[in-house]
């Protein structure tokens, strides 16, 4: 166990190095650099542009230099915890992203939860009651969650926040207590505000879950173990969460490896769509604007979550699991 | 806030950059702002809010502020705003006069040496400006002389005539010929020690010396709370952030004249959202002052929500030459087209193919007025057959046009075909930003069908958009037509001509004459275009400005060099019930208006702040 955990751990390093590489490239794919988008942007309202400050500037950023100079030098600096600088907001990427991470965090976290008091329930009764008028009622409240367009929705809620409780709309607090210390008048107000991304973002989410608890818990019902421990007299409830429950989990521990990463981007276009002040808007106008480091830096972080993700659910499973092995090779 | 408290934080602020605290107060000889009815004075205090849709938007404050050295009034006629008074001569030497007793935003004084700090350690600065000062105050290239004749007197000094001069200072983006000297002293190494520039250098994590002074000098984008300012209110917030607070600047130089000192309005809040929740929020009451991110689109959504969030939405009009206008590539890359696009024939049949009548009625709802790219008729410059030329809806002409071009052959679908046998598949790009560009083009589609030209639309973003006109890839593009098009004989008539990269039509033209690079133009009209732009820099007289004028435009329309629509469009402008003084009618516009600027917002006023309700 522990040489494959060293062994996962060392192979992560030329996986990350070859993302960064690939999500670099991507990156500096689409025609033209930072500066060009700047210029396009001054030139939407007629706003000059001195070409000679353009050439400075592409100098000062180090954009007249070769890809992979370029490339060089922010994966060096990345290492040593230097993310870059971003160019649309004209300050070091770190002091850019600050308190959006933690309220995006947030977010997710919270979606996350949500999503998990909603599913696991129904998809336990859905297993359990299978084909009855409760299966389907709530499968089908499940379904209309996923399939509505989440933006829509979104704005929908909006709207209907906006009227009948007067909440501010978008944002994730009233306008005075941006910038502001927390205080409790401003958690209230996110709290006021929150809930509506929580909903939409979460509804997704829980159609795909129930039906995936559902379908694995069906697999197991059914097993010679289950109906032993039925014959011995091990009550339902505790029959049902402790067997066929735990090893139904292999799906949800499995995801763990994708959570992750969404913790940090979440739901881009909802938080577009709310103009919620969390990364996903930011990295969006980064890739549209050709902030290259910013935009790097997001993807690597991204990246990065998600391979120590995958191992952690990896081991995760081992341990749930008692049939999966890591060691490899052929046992008995 | 209220008032006071305001100024308990602004003396502290004051302190702390340890000047001596100084009583806010106007110049000793400000400037003195009549109100004319239905304008009526008002008094000091409130806060307004507005809704910004990136935190780099913050510096429409300073195109809002509109303070300038010399400014357009509301006729468009050049008044000297901070300056005291001006004098010209022959358009080859001006004379500046600075108001006694102005200060900048921190209380201190503002005199000639915040000129001379420019010209001499910044523009003239090898490090600071590699290439020089700015291209803008060259002609002939030869850059002026500036004397700083005592303190409040500075004079530039050029041999040939410098028409472009004052209307660079009174730009929305004005050039900026000054900076605080006292502030921006501290970051330049002819004034401050090598350690203590190295500590704040590193303690900014800049490249170099050069780099920290240029993090801090930026005037016109307004991010640098410290940088002391002339405009009506600055900036408290440092970045990132979502929300700007920017406050009253308590030496700002005009007064009304009932002698209360502007800006009325004491606090500007700047909350920064997701442009596509502008319209909303605007509706949910939560903006008193909002044209930017608003679109006629959003009319009737607006108007909907005036009782019920106190507002208004008034109707100002956009004063672009052409709401939406098609460029054909002169330079582009495929031989077949570009022959094509530089034959005056193909121009003027796909414009006389367009039912101008029809995008007006579907698009516009019938508000627009229909005609070519060129000036408004509110233009002392404008004359009917401009916009007529050309744009008279004739499919018949437009096909004659085309078959005696030689476009005989058609394929199945009725398209005709190119010399080399493919069927003529326009591909117009668009940048993709919104449905109002598809809708019209829609529309285009159909009519130029008729005349056996199938339109492909290509949205993308637009950065690609930019580049793919600048390299010749894109046929034909759509953006907005003449960005000034209420210009005066004293503005300058180079968005006719070759000129700059950024013109869609002849991009690698506008380069050479910009940087250099790029091909000079070799079809007939465009460099007779071109030397009467330079005719008109070295003009001396207004009728001799205006002739220019008037032969530019003449070529323009009639060489179709875009190709215009409909123009005149109404600009839902959101006014909340508690803002006096913002015109009921008004240009909403970037050249020459500055948007809300040439009406001076430092004189709209709020009736009640917004805590008192």
């Amino acid at each position: 166990m522990g040489h494959y955990i060293v062994k996962r751990i060392l192979l992560m390093i030329p996986t990350l190095l070859l993302i960064s590489f690939v999500v670099f490239v991507i990156i500096q794919l689409p025609p033209g650099d930072y500066l060009e988008s700047y210029i396009a942007e001054l030139q939407a309202q007629g706003e000059s542009v001195d070409m000679e400050k353009i050439a400075y500037l592409r100098e000062e950023y180090g954009l007249d230099k070769s890809f992979f100079q370029q490339y060089i030098s922010w994966v060096s600096g990345f290492v040593q915890g230097d993310y870059g600088y971003s160019f649309e907001y004209d300050l070091p990427v770190s002091e850019v992203v600050g308190d959006r991470m933690y309220l995006t965090i947030a977010v997710s976290v919270l979606t996350i939860l949500f999503t998990w008091i909603i599913a696991f329930p129904i998809g336990l009764y859905s297993a359990t009651h299978q084909y009855s008028w409760g299966d389907y009622g709530l499968t089908l409240i499940g379904f209309i969650g996923l399939a509505t367009p989440n933006f829509l929705l979104a704005l929908v809620m909006l709207y209907l926040a906006n009227v009948y409780f007067g909440t501010s709309i978008g944002g994730l607090m009233d306008e005075q207590y941006i910038n502001q210390p927390w205080s409790w008048d401003k958690v209230k107000s996110v709290l006021e505000h929150l809930w509506i991304p929580v909903v939409v973002i979460g509804t997704s989410g829980t159609a795909g879950m129930i039906r995936r608890l559902r379908a694995n818990l069906l697999d197991e019902l059914h097993k010679p173990y289950v109906v032993t421990g039925r014959a011995k007299g091990l009550p339902e409830t505790r029959l049902l969460l402790k067997y066929p429950f735990r090893v139904s989990l292999n799906f949800f521990i499995a995801d763990i490896g994708s959570m992750l990463p969404s913790i940090i981007s979440g739901a881009e276009i909802v938080a577009l769509v709310l103009s919620l002040p969390t990364t996903g808007p930011m990295l969006l106008g980064a890739l549209q604007s050709q902030d290259m480091y910013l935009a790097g830096s997001f993807l690597m972080f991204l990246a990065m979550l998600t391979v120590v993700g995958v191992l952690i659910s990896d081991l995760l499973l081992a341990v749930l699991d008692p049939r999966i092995r890591l060691e490899g090779g052929a046992q008995r | 806030m209220k008032v006071s408290s305001v100024w308990v934080l602004l003396l502290s602020m004051l302190i702390s950059v340890d000047t001596f605290a100084i009583e806010p107060q106007p110049p000793e000889q400000p400037r003195i702002m009549e109100l004319l009815p239905p304008q009526t004075y008002g008094k000091q205090g409130g806060s307004l809010r507005v809704l910004m849709a990136k935190s780099k938007d913050i510096r429409m404050l300073n195109v809002y502020g509109y303070a300038r050295l010399v400014g357009y009034d509301q006729n468009f006629e050049l008044v000297p705003d901070i300056l005291l008074s001006y004098e010209n001569e022959d358009d080859r030497i001006f004379t500046l006069h600075l108001r006694p007793g102005h200060r900048w935003s921190d209380g201190v004084l503002f005199t000639s040496e915040d000129f001379r700090f420019y010209w001499e350690d910044v523009a003239l600065n090898k490090d600071l400006s590699p290439y020089g000062p700015p291209k803008a105050l060259q002609v002939d290239g030869e850059f002026p002389t500036v004397e700083i004749v005592d303190e409040l007197t500075i004079r530039f000094t050029w041999s040939t005539p410098n028409p472009h001069f004052l209307p660079l200072l009174a730009a929305p983006r004005a050039l900026s010929i000054y900076f605080p000297a006292h502030y921006m002293r501290q970051f330049h190494n002819k004034y401050v020690d090598a350690d203590r520039l190295e500590s704040l250098r590193k303690q900014a994590k800049k490249r170099n010396w050069v780099a920290l002074f240029k993090s801090k000098d930026n005037v016109y984008r307004m991010d640098n709370p410290d940088l002391p300012t002339l405009q009506p209110w600055y900036n408290t917030t440092f970045k990132p952030a979502d929300r700007f607070v920017f406050l009253r600047n308590p030496f700002f130089h005009r007064v009304d004249a009932r002698g209360t000192q502007l800006p009325y309005i004491d606090e500007v809040v700047v909350n920064i959202v997701g442009s596509s929740l502008i319209a909303a929020k605007a509706r949910a009451g939560e903006s008193d002052l909002q044209g930017r991110y608003i679109r006629l689109d959003n009319y009737t959504f607006l108007k909907e929500g005036e009782k019920q969030s106190n507002y208004q939405v008034r109707f100002w009009k956009a004063a672009r030459g052409s709401q939406f206008a098609l460029y054909p590539n002169l330079n582009a890359n495929d031989e077949q087209w570009r022959i094509l696009n530089r034959d005056v024939r193909y121009r003027r049949a796909l414009s006389m193919a367009i039912n101008r009548h029809e995008i007006n009625q579907v698009v516009y709802y019938g508000l627009a007025s229909e005609g070519g790219n060129t000036l408004l008729p509110e233009s002392s410059l404008f004359q009917e057959d401009f916009m007529r030329i050309w744009n008279q809806y004739s499919p018949q002409e437009a096909n004659q046009l085309l078959d005696e071009i030689g476009l005989t052959e058609r394929d199945e679908r009725g398209v005709r075909l190119l010399p080399d046998g493919r069927p003529m598949n326009l591909i117009v790009h668009t940048a993709g930003e919104d449905t109002e560009e598809t809708d019209v083009l829609q529309l285009i589609h159909d009519h130029w069908l008729d005349i056996g030209i199938k339109l492909y639309i290509r949205p993308s973003q637009r950065e690609v958009f930019r580049s793919r006109v600048i390299s010749g890839d894109a046929v034909m593009s759509v953006w907005k037509g003449l960005d000034n098009a209420l210009a005066t004989s004293d503005m300058s008539p180079w968005e006719l001509a070759p000129y700059s990269q950024q013109q869609l039509q002849w991009s690698k033209w506008g380069d050479y004459y910009e940087t250099g690079k790029g091909s000079a133009p070799d079809l007939l009209p465009a460099t007779r275009l071109r030397t009467l732009v330079e005719d008109w820099e070295r003009s001396r007289n207004r009728q001799q400005r205006w002739d220019i004028w008037q032969e530019m435009l003449k070529i323009y329309s009639n060489q179709v060099f875009s190709i215009g629509t409909v123009t005149g469009i109404m600009q839902p402008i959101v006014v909340s019930n508690d803002l006096r003084n913002v015109p009921a009618q008004g240009w909403y516009s970037w050249e020459p208006g500055s948007y809300f600027g040439v009406y001076n917002p430092d004189t709209f006023w709020l009736i009640k702040s917004r805590r008192e309700q």
